[in-house]
């Protein structure tokens, strides 16, 4: 080896001193130094200080319109407060008002549809745009091509545009489908009334629940229902859970009563079975072919067999029923997200007419709420939404304060639609996984914003947004003659009761429902059944926008970007996965995953449990990346009568 | 001269010792408290509040389920939801509070109040994390990050509440800051004494079942009357095994007080589910 000469040493040695000092200086080390330094050493933020008032208004996220108290520093809102009435969501008004990802102007698609790229517009140019669209399609004979989705929770802005499409001689309107069409759909068919299914949970005093969790932001309206469930404890009235899943609804209930998955229907045939044995009946018609299916084929031990409830079981639920003053049966299974097919509505409601409940206090009756009248026209729309994505089309559909693309099992269908199809509008304050398909994206107000709080950049109420298009189309201007929200909200809303009607028991369909049930729990292919659960606040996704929703989640419904899924410690032996296996669930449309398994007894045998609303694709940087979208793989049976998917139950395997 | 000096006892007007109750049977699960309290208390927003280890709350909201037991079986099981906030430890004589994390730390960021409310100064804090280790209960949250609020945000942060620096350890002091908002408004009335002040914490407000009450511990007038929960079946405080002998065995409990601090929290929980009962205070019933 060559000896070194000092010159040379004292060089290298001088040479890595200089590399280490130009290095650091272009790892960006002393610049974060220096960042930190000023973070430690200076002040944090300091809230703007300001002269302290309250403002007085309502929620308006739901028919009870609580009242609630703002409280303001200046003219910035802090905090919303409640006084024990309601729900949790006017909590997390303040977290909408001011999300950075608000829009803040009406946007128009910049990029390809679906690309989530917009330029900022005027409102006028915006209304100019599609108002002409609206004129084009008029003149052109294709009316019947505008199309329009409202959210399950719009209130006034459903009316207004609902009013709006079908004054520009359009049938399609479509509700997102949750509790209030559902069961309008349904009672439709049993009572010959279009008019949703009202429970007065206010007097009854033994409600048997199939699936519906009750206190967990089901039925569109969790003021009324916490109200009703603070009553129920008070004056002792029973109440009583059926449901797959361990939920909250069944840990305060008087009694869980734990079932397979998907047996709801059977169960309510098995329960039907045991009031004929104790004499019951009902003045339906069709009730003498309808018991005969009951009487002959759901015998207590075999519901006993498919529901795994025991018989003695079953028959104790039928007698307590029978034998309770106001016994009420309730149906629409979920949360926030509901799905029951109308044949279970109708075996449910059976259960009502049987023992004389229907149409009186205490008991079941029809509920609709005022509106803004209806137009009456000649062509006929489709059955609900899911049919009408997959079967239809437009040249002009409005989205309002609607997710259908994340929600919807038929969301990817949509997509791929509104890819190919006309123009599409979307009203919203935050930009959701449907509006990056849209052409247009109108900025609409958060709950608190237009009273008591001002709205926030350019954004409108969207009933105003809506007035504004009509106002400039050519015909319609005497079809919306209001000026704003404020004229529109006296008229909606109205809570109006009617008895039950007469009860009408559709055989037919419950031939063809119970043929393909037995077909569905025989797929060997796909031996466990996927069911959907709720975290809180989360809900049917809406939720995950907000960071301090994020904040409740707890490390076993997710960590990281990862889902987890809940199964019973024998299903899980059985399928030879343990605490925290990663798996991916595939049914008859689709695989999704990874997903991990957390293993708990809450959850019945063959069934996986998945939480919904997660697995946004486009709903601000706060729900990216978090989990998957069950209802890519959900069930996409469409009901005959709703025209929603019934995507309650689902048949997957895993792997 | 002796060499020990007992400490002497504080001499207080307060009449009031704040304390809370949570009635499990009425609590769905919803979240109100959480969200009011992180609303109230300007929780920091993160990128990913969905990440357990750098999220920072006051009010816990926790699952509980009996599911792991090992003789529970599908169908006997039951899932709760445990808001938990600081319990505001009182030690075991109400009247000379020692809580566990006030006699540990150095610069006596936190203390304990005349009220009954475990105070928390974040600009004092050294950073330590003593006060952390030494709770029972894990209410006590350290600031990994520097807290942030992206953007319009900030808008919304309550400005009674001040924001905490990077490396200090915060946590929920029973909305104490707005007792003082209601003292101030009293006072600007010209009511000056201190016991006719009546407080809502944030979490408590926001209960849509009205699971939670808050009140005095020593009013007989109040929900959350102590004599009254002390003999309520349903009554249990988390963690708190020790509860159990002071109807059974009054002379243990007088031994084992002695030698021990117990935490003695001001927080209750209520629930008539006998598996609740023993997985909140520790003491299984053979």
């Amino acid at each position: 080896m060559e000896k070194l000469e000092r010159r040379e040493v004292i060089l290298m040695a001088g040479g890595a001193v200089a590399g280490a000092a130009v290095g650091t200086v272009f790892s960006g080390a002393p610049f974060l130094g220096l960042q930190w330094l000023v973070e430690w050493t200076q002040d944090q933020h300091v809230p703007a200080p300001g002269e302290e008032s309250y403002l007085q208004g309502k929620c308006l996220l739901c028919p009870s319109a609580c009242p609630i108290s703002v409280r303001m520093i200046g003219n910035r809102a802090v905090k919303v407060e409640t006084a024990n009435n309601g729900c949790y969501r006017p909590q997390l008004a303040i977290q909408m008002l001011y999300h950075p990802e608000r829009l803040k102007s009406p946007l128009k698609r910049a990029g390809k549809k679906g690309s989530g790229k917009f330029a900022p517009v005027s409102w006028e140019e915006a209304i100019k745009d599609i108002a002409a669209k609206i004129d084009e399609l008029r003149s052109g004979g294709k009316a019947a091509e505008i199309a329009a989705i409202n959210g399950a929770g719009a209130f006034a802005s459903a009316e207004v545009l609902k009013r709006l499409v079908k004054s520009a001689g359009s049938p399609n309107v479509y509700s997102e489908p949750c509790y209030s069409s559902l069961s309008a759909a349904a009672s439709g068919l049993t009572q010959g009334q279009s008019a949703s299914i009202y429970y007065d949970f206010e007097n009854a005093d033994f409600i048997l629940s199939f699936g519906a969790r009750l206190v967990e932001g089901w039925g569109g309206d969790p003021g009324r229902m916490n109200r009703a469930f603070v009553d129920w404890k008070r004056r002792g009235a029973r109440y009583v859970q059926i449901d797959t899943v361990c939920t909250r609804s069944a840990s305060v209930a008087d009694r869980w009563v734990p079932l397979n998955a998907g047996t709801e229907t059977v169960l309510a045939l098995g329960i039907a079975n045991q009031l004929i044995a104790m004499g019951r009946r009902s003045a339906g018609a069709n009730f003498a072919q309808w018991s005969q299916i009951v009487i002959n084929d759901y015998t207590p031990e075999r519901v006993a067999e498919i529901t795994g409830v025991g018989v003695d079981a079953i028959k104790e639920i039928a007698a307590e029923f029978a034998r309770a003053r106001n016994p009420i049966a309730v149906a629409g299974r979920g949360a926030s997200a509901v799905s029951s097919s109308s044949v279970e509505f109708a075996a449910i409601q059976a259960l009502n007419s049987m023992v004389g409940s229907l149409g009186r206090r205490g008991g079941v009756m029809l509920a609709d709420y005022s509106g803004l009248g209806d137009v009456a026209l000649n062509a006929q729309a489709a059955k609900g939404l899911d049919d009408f994505i997959k079967n239809g089309s437009a040249g002009l559909l409005f989205i309002n304060d609607a997710n259908p693309v994340h929600r919807s099992v038929y969301g990817k269908t949509l997509a791929d639609k509104m890819k190919k199809d006309g123009m599409v509008v979307a009203l919203m304050p935050l930009l959701n996984d449907s509006a990056a398909y849209a052409d247009y994206v109108l900025p609409t107000i958060s709950s608190i914003e237009g009273e008591p709080i001002e709205a926030r950049f350019k954004s409108m109420h969207p009933v105003d947004a809506l007035l504004s298009i009509a106002g400039a189309v050519k015909g319609l201007e005497n079809a919306l003659p209001w000026k704003s929200f404020k004229d529109v909200y006296p008229l909606i809303g109205r809570l109006n009761l009617r008895g039950a009607g007469n009860f009408a028991f559709p055989v037919g369909l419950l031939k063809d429902y119970l043929a393909g049930f037995a077909k569905k729990i025989g797929d060997k292919k796909y031996p466990l059944a996927l069911v959907p659960v709720e975290a809180p606040m989360v809900g049917d996704g809406d939720g995950m926008a907000l960071p301090y929703v994020l904040k409740g989640l707890d490390g076993l419904t997710l960590t990281g970007s990862k889902l987890w899924v809940m199964m019973n410690p024998d299903t899980a032996k059985q399928e030879g996965v343990s605490e925290g296996s990663r798996i991916d669930i595939e049914s008859s449309r689709g695989e999704i995953g990874s997903v991990k398994v957390h293993i708990t007894k809450t959850v019945a045998p063959g069934a996986v449990a998945i939480p919904l609303g997660f697995g946004h694709e486009f709903y601000t940087k706060y729900a990216g990346d978090k989990g998957v979208n069950a209802k890519e793989i959900m069930s996409d049976d469409i009901d005959p009568i709703s025209g929603a998917a019934d995507w309650w139950f689902t048949r997957v395997k895993i792997s | 001269m002796s060499g020990h000096v007992a400490p002497k006892k504080k001499v207080s007007d307060m009449k009031r010792l704040w304390g809370m109750a949570i009635d499990l049977d009425k609590c769905t699960g919803c979240g109100a408290c959480q969200v009011a309290c992180s609303q109230e208390n300007n929780m920091p927003i993160f990128d990913d509040d969905s990440d357990l280890p750098k999220r920072v709350v006051f009010l816990d909201l926790m699952k509980v389920t009996n599911d792991n037991d090992r003789d529970a079986k599908f169908g006997d099981v039951k899932v709760a939801y445990l808001p938990k906030m600081c319990m505001q430890c009182a030690g075991n004589d109400p009247d000379d509070p020692q809580p566990p994390c006030v006699s540990v730390c150095p610069v006596v960021a936190t203390d304990v109040g005349d009220d009954g409310v475990v105070s928390q100064i974040w600009s004092r804090c050294i950073g330590c994390r003593y006060c952390q280790a030494s709770c029972p209960y894990e209410a006590r949250v350290f600031n990994w990050w520097k807290p942030r609020y992206e953007g319009s945000f900030k808008e919304g942060l309550n400005p009674d509440v001040s924001i905490a620096s990077r490396g200090t350890v915060v946590k929920c002091t029973f909305c104490s800051h707005i007792w003082k908002r209601e003292r101030d408004r009293l006072i600007a009335k010209g009511v000056t004494d201190i016991n006719a002040v009546q407080y809502t914490p944030a979490c408590v407000a926001a209960c849509p079942t009205g699971a939670m009450v808050f009140g005095d511990l020593k009013d007989p007038q109040s929900p959350v009357y102590e004599e009254k929960l002390k003999r309520d079946p349903r009554a249990v405080r988390l963690v708190h095994s020790i509860d159990a002998l002071r109807d059974t065995n009054p002379a243990e409990y007088e031994r084992r007080t002695k030698i021990k601090n117990y935490p003695n929290p001001k927080v209750w929980y209520l629930t008539s589910d006998q598996w609740l009962r023993e997985k909140l205070s520790g003491f299984k019933k053979s």
